[in-house]
């Protein structure tokens, strides 16, 4: 598996655990603050099952770059790294807005959008070539050869 | 929506939530599980080697049409109602996915 792979599962399995922490407080009436809901929903969606979707894919899928390294798997990484500062952000962030009066919470919640649209994206321009069938690919290995 | 919590952008903006949703659950995950099981089950020993092919591209068609028409009603007053035809048309996406899949949930490892 490689090591882009198991970054995204073992952050996911960390957004996991923290989702289901924010599940168990919504439950408890003196702990449940209306801001927790939202933040639980998306530890689960976004920090969970999107994150393994993510990592799987590009272990998964047809035209792995198999060598190792920030910059053999650039867009990967980039993805992993703007989704998690994003979603890192909004769970820090998002709880202060109602209670805090500073703009800096706001510029982070901000910020926290931007990372995740720009970990989308990233994701897509490493993931978009990869999605092919067979003969596709076969095509494209041919066309690689002649070129050499 | 999530700018909008910290930089109000318009209160009509939450109309958005229900939109948000649909395309991210059903649109991307449930897509995307779907997709990825029909090309990564076992696949049929004999014959055409994930099933019908005009099937599976329904499956697909039904399923996007019915995100579409349930977004729709989000948005129209159309007396028909939009929302039920839109999940019954996810509905059976998926009752052709289960259908077409149920035989390849199988071992050929003895």
């Amino acid at each position: 598996m490689p090591r882009i792979t198991r970054a995204f599962i073992k952050t996911g399995m960390g957004f996991f655990l923290v989702s289901l922490l924010l599940g168990i407080a919504v439950e408890i009436e003196s702990l449940s603050l209306p801001v927790l809901m939202p933040l639980f929903w998306h530890t689960l969606m976004v920090g969970w099952i999107t994150q393994i979707i993510f990592g799987v894919s590009m272990w998964m899928f047809p035209g792995r770059n198999k060598e190792e390294g920030f910059r053999a798997q650039l867009w990967g990484w980039l993805t992993y790294i703007f989704l998690n500062a994003g979603l890192v952000l909004r769970l820090v962030a998002e709880p202060m807005l109602p209670y805090s009066e500073l703009a800096f919470w706001n510029v982070l919640v901000l910020s926290s959008a931007v990372l995740q649209v720009t970990g989308g994206i990233t994701y897509l321009i490493e993931m978009w070539p990869r999605i092919m069938s067979k003969e596709q690919r076969r095509r494209k290995r041919k066309k690689k050869r002649n070129k050499q | 929506m999530l700018v909008h919590k910290a930089y109000p952008l318009h209160p009509a903006i939450w109309v958005l939530l229900p939109v948000h949703i649909e395309l991210l659950v059903i649109g991307w995950i449930v897509q995307f599980t779907m997709g990825t099981a029909y090309w990564i089950l076992p696949r049929y020993l004999k014959g055409s080697s994930r099933g019908n092919t005009k099937l599976a591209r329904s499956m697909v068609f039904l399923l996007n049409v019915g995100i579409v028409v349930v977004i729709a009603d989000r948005f129209t007053d159309s007396s028909l109602p939009l929302a039920v035809i839109g999940r019954l048309l996810e509905v059976s996406a998926v009752a052709l996915f289960v259908g077409m899949h149920w035989k390849r949930v199988v071992t050929y490892n003895k």
